[in-house]
Parts: structure tokens; C-alpha cells; sequence
């Protein structure tokens, strides 16, 4: 039997369904599981400090991360923004910085 | 530790900024997520009830034919790796509450509301609703984005003309940047940037943010250690 050329594309909404639960639970316990391990080690001051490091770190990384994929235009945005911030001390305002270079440069250069 | 509705209303209010910017990839998503096969009705339900703006782009390579439900859940796995540090770094304050709450709270756990909460509770913030709030307002514009999105996003042509793809950039790089004036984290950022570069080469995607994080802190440990 031959399938009808119009469903051969189309995606069966029960897969796409299950994708949804699949993504969803694995998503919502790596969100829970963090502080259910943390319930068994005792807070200590190193632990503290481990995870205050960890809590700056894994942001630090994931701007250094994204932006080693890459170029000039969201280096310069980003090193903006850390300078304004700095300067400031305001987020909002590190932000803006950031976009309006993003922006103008993209309205600049292409 | 308290949560509060008072408390959670702050949290919202104060991560409206940085929300309102989130809806923009709500859009891309919701546009995304039509281009690969995926129904309105149902793009709408994933952003609602997984809320993980980079999983759920890397999921929609997987709408194909016979779907590799194991990779798939592998690579959510590694992307989202780091909720698990984070989840643990809040832990001090959050397992303060009952589970309930607690649950509540860590549902909406995302990187904004994290990073702008976790040294607010440092520095002796009680209200855990700071982070419910941002996650909350977070959640709803990532929503409302992906409605406008799967409705005709693809009229408003690429964002990135108005700088809208570095905004969550910037706004990390900035609270990053909010503690270069203590001293102490000046070896784990370092230590964390260095090595995401470094592993991103050879590990997969998500791994390499995971290792660099708990790098930074051990070094953030052993340090404070040695001074001691």
C-alpha cells in the first residue's frame, strides 16, 4: 500500500506529544534534583563557598560558552555591558548598552 | 526562609526588564517550531510546561519520521546539566522551605531568575519569592511569545536587527560582572571561562557549561581554604 503523498511529511502528533513529555520531565528533574542531593551534605563553610563559586561560574560559563560560537559584533556587546556595569552597577543599564551596540552594529556593518 | 505572595510580586516586578526581552525568542521559537512540523496547539504546550528556551530549540531537530527518543533525551540532559548546580547552589535557602514550595519554586528555576536571586539570598534576602516571581514573569512572556510566534511571527522578519540576540548575553555578562569588585571571584571566573572555551571543543554542547561551573567552585573552595 502506498501512502498518501500529503501525510508522508507530516509529523503523527503523538510523537510530537511525547517529544513534549519526554523534553518536559527530563527538563523538570534536573531543576528539582540539584537542591534533593544538597538535603544529604552537610552545609559547611566549603560547601558554601563551592557553591557560590558554582553559582557565579556556571553563568560565567555560559557566556563565555555562547560566545566562543561567536564574532566581533557579540564580543563587543558583551565587554560593553561589563564595562557599564561596572561603571554603574546597574543590570538594566549594562543591558541597553549591550543591545544598542548589538543593534547599531548590525545597523552599521550588516 | 519565607515565600510569600508579597515577596514573589517583588521578584516579578523586578525581572520584568529582563522578561519583556525574553518574549522575542518566545517568537523565534514559536516560529521555530512551525518551520519543523510542529502544530500551534502544541508549540504553545511545550514552551507551558517544559519552559527551556535552548532545549526546546535543540528538540526540534528530533521532529522527524521515527524519533531517537534516547538521544533526544540525552542531549535535554547535558543542556540542562546545569539546573542541577544551580538548583544545588540555591539549595541553602530553598530546602529551608516545605516541600511543597519548594517544589513550586524549583519548577521555574531558570538562568535569569537564578542569577539575579542567588546573590540577593547571599547577602541575606529571606524571601524565596524573589525567584518564583522572576520565574513566573519569565515563564509568561516566554509564553506569550511562542502564541505571538506560532501566529504569524514570521511577518516580523529577524530580530537580530534590533539586538535583541545578545540581550540575554548582556544580561548575564552584567551580573557576572556585578562581582568583579570582590576579590574572591576573580579565580573562579576566570577558572569557569577558560575551561568552557577549552572543553566546548571536546565535549558535547552543555557538558562543557556543567564542568567549568564546578570547576569555579572548587576553586572557589579550595581557595578560601588556604586563606583560612
Amino acid at each position: 500500500m502506498t501512502p498518501d503523498p500529503s501525510t508522508v511529511l507530516a509529523l503523527d502528533r503523538d510523537s510530537v506529544w511525547l517529544i513534549i513529555a519526554l523534553v518536559a520531565c527530563v527538563t523538570l528533574t534536573s531543576r528539582l534534583i540539584g537542591p534533593f542531593i544538597m538535603r544529604v551534605v552537610p552545609i559547611t563553610g566549603r560547601v558554601e563557598r563551592f557553591l557560590d563559586g558554582v553559582a557565579v561560574s556556571v553563568i560565567a560559563a555560559l557566556v563565555a560558552s555562547s560566545l566562543a560560537g561567536q564574532g566581533e559584533r557579540e564580543m563587543a556587546a558583551v565587554g560593553l555591558a561589563a564595562l557599564v556595569m561596572i561603571a554603574t552597577r546597574s543590570p538594566v543599564a549594562a543591558m541597553v548598552a549591550g543591545i544598542a551596540l548589538g543593534a547599531g552594529w548590525t545597523y552599521l556593518l550588516g | 526562609m519565607v515565600l510569600t505572595l508579597a515577596g514573589t510580586i517583588r521578584g516579578a516586578r523586578g525581572l520584568l526588564p529582563v522578561a519583556l526581552f525574553v518574549m522575542p525568542f518566545g517568537v523565534s521559537f514559536g516560529v521555530a517550531a512551525l518551520k519543523n512540523g510542529m502544530a500551534p496547539d502544541q508549540a504553545i504546550w511545550m514552551s507551558l510546561l517544559a519552559f527551556t528556551g535552548i532545549a526546546q530549540f535543540a528538540s526540534l531537530d528530533f521532529l522527524q519520521a521515527s524519533v531517537p527518543y534516547l538521544s533526544l533525551a540525552l542531549v535535554i540532559l547535558a543542556v540542562n546539566a546545569r539546573h542541577v548546580v544551580m538548583g544545588a547552589a540555591v539549595s541553602p535557602w530553598v530546602n529551608q522551605l516545605p516541600i511543597g514550595q519548594r517544589m513550586l519554586v524549583l519548577t521555574f528555576l531558570t538562568d535569569p531568575n537564578f542569577a539575579d536571586s542567588q546573590p540577593v539570598f547571599v547577602n541575606g534576602e529571606r524571601d524565596v519569592g524573589r525567584l518564583l516571581g522572576g520565574g513566573l514573569v519569565l515563564w509568561g512572556m516566554w509564553a506569550i511569545g511562542t502564541v505571538i510566534g506560532v501566529m504569524g511571527g514570521r511577518s516580523l522578519g529577524p530580530l537580530d536587527a534590533f539586538g535583541v540576540d545578545v540581550v540575554m548575553l548582556c544580561f548575564f555578562t552584567a551580573l557576572v560582572a556585578g562581582r568583579v569588585r570582590q576579590r574572591r571571584y576573580w579565580a573562579p571566573i576566570l577558572i569557569a571561562v577558560v575551561a568552557a572555551v577549552l572543553l566546548k571543543e571536546i565535549m558535547p554542547e552543555g557538558w562543557n557549561i556543567l564542568a567549568a561551573a564546578l570547576m569555579g567552585g572548587a576553586v572557589m573552595a579550595l581557595r578560601g581554604e588556604a586563606r583560612a
